[in-house]
């Protein structure tokens, strides 16, 4: 058999449908206007479609921007309260992590503010000022993958909290936090939790949970039998606001303090 | 810019040779549609002034065959087009016409146009060249490897020359 005849029997049925030709004839004579004009506008939909894509991408990227926290601040006093920070400083998200925490949070108008404002509003929200006026200790932990954005929010921090009595900040790297929120506890919890429990192996997370962080201390203290060793975050507070260290030498001030202690 | 009649001519002269090098191209019926409107669009505004009616239909080939590519290579194409659809199609054929139109639409896309072209248009070589826009040569080596590729699928009961 001969490939032409066949080509010819196979292709030859194949016709275009009356249907298509008039949509046709009625697409040409819509597009020229009856056949009166050459400027025929293009196709608009591909632009159309390249700009809408263009605006998702922003709105996507924009939105990953900003809503992606870059820094975490901790704020333990019983509550015990954590706010997400984006890149831009502003507070994206607060969680809490008991009852009181929760109701401290619902008490707070913090989002979408910049860290420091935001934290100054915590520490002078009334449950905090009585909390600390009744000589509760309270910690601060700033957390990030970003250094220098740590770092300045920690210095931030510092300064907000620098007239309060029984205060202190420190900075913890993400791991350590992430290990804290495993168990359910915010980090200076946690902390204090990792001390105690040097001293009490029977201590459990749950138990921490609820106890306010002065009396975590005072366990500590308690628990200790020689309080010369003890290098808890409490008695820290003897020398001044800040006692960046606790037991754990982990704090961003601590290593800034071995650094030097190195140096010399 | 042509007028009606010469433009309503030219869809009842040419568009059984759009609609098969549609589907050659695998079209789907929208994007079938996309390529009638495109191509009758571009006689309707175009001012070349054919020499004959062989001109005439090399063009409308030429221009189609573009139009396909770039609705193929198009990122906003429907991507519903498929093998089946065409394969399908054979189904209703006798035995050795469906094993010739299913070797012919598993050819790669580059022999499947030279091969319409030469079986069902009767085209030569030199005149495919003209048409597509490529050497002779380059058509001499497809026509050659894709009569190569029918005959490995079909064996050596027909005529390829």
């Amino acid at each position: 058999m001969n490939m032409n005849d066949i080509f010819k029997k196979l292709f030859k049925p194949i016709r275009a449908k009356e249907e298509l030709k008039n949509q046709t004839i009625a697409f040409l004579a819509q597009r020229t206007q009856g056949y009166t004009t050459t400027t025929v506008k293009p196709h608009r939909y591909p632009l159309y479609a390249t700009v809408c894509i263009c605006f998702l991408f922003m709105l996507f990227g924009g939105h990953w921007l900003y809503f992606t926290p870059t820094a975490e601040i901790t704020i333990d006093i019983n509550p015990s309260i954590e706010m997400s920070i984006n890149r831009f400083d502003q507070v994206i998200d607060l969680n809490d992590f008991n009852v009181d925490g929760q109701k401290l949070a619902d008490s707070l108008n913090i989002k979408y503010m910049n860290y420091a404002d935001a934290v100054e509003q915590v520490l002078n929200n009334d449950t905090i000022t009585a909390l600390l006026s009744n000589n509760e200790v309270m910690t601060i932990t700033v957390t990030g993958a970003d250094g220098q954005q740590s770092a300045k929010i920690l210095s931030g921090v510092e300064a907000c909290a620098e007239e309060r009595r029984n205060t202190y900040c420190f900075y913890a790297s993400s791991e350590e936090v992430a290990d804290a929120h495993r168990i359910g506890l915010s980090y200076g919890k946690y902390r204090a939790f990792l001390e105690l429990q040097l001293l009490d192996p029977n201590i459990t997370p749950e138990a921490v949970q609820e106890m306010t962080m002065r009396e975590i201390r005072d366990l500590i203290g308690h628990l200790s039998t020689d309080s010369e060793n003890n290098s808890s975050l409490y008695d820290n507070r003897q020398n001044g606001h800040h006692g960046y260290g606790g037991g754990h030498g982990r704090g961003w001030r601590n290593r800034r303090t071995e650094q030097q202690n190195a140096g010399e | 810019m042509r007028s009606e009649q010469e433009t309503i001519r030219a869809i009842e002269r040419y568009s059984d040779t759009v609609q098969r090098l549609c589907m050659v191209h695998l079209k789907n019926d929208a994007d079938t549609e996309d390529i009638f409107q495109t191509v009758f669009l571009k006689y309707v505004l175009s001012s070349v002034s054919f020499e004959n009616d062989e001109h005439e239909k090399a063009w409308f080939i030429r221009v189609t065959i573009n139009a396909c590519k770039d609705l193929l290579k198009s990122f906003f194409r429907s991507h519903t087009v498929s093998l089946d659809n065409v394969m399908e199609q054979s189904a209703e054929l006798p035995p050795d016409y469906r094993d010739v139109w299913e070797a012919v639409f598993s050819l790669p896309q580059k022999y499947r146009d030279v091969v319409y072209l030469h079986y069902f248009e009767d085209y030569t070589a030199p005149q495919i060249s003209r048409i597509l826009g490529k050497n002779v040569n380059t058509i001499y080596t497809l026509l050659t490897r894709s009569k190569q590729m029918l005959k490995e699928k079909l064996g050596g009961a027909y005529e390829y020359e």
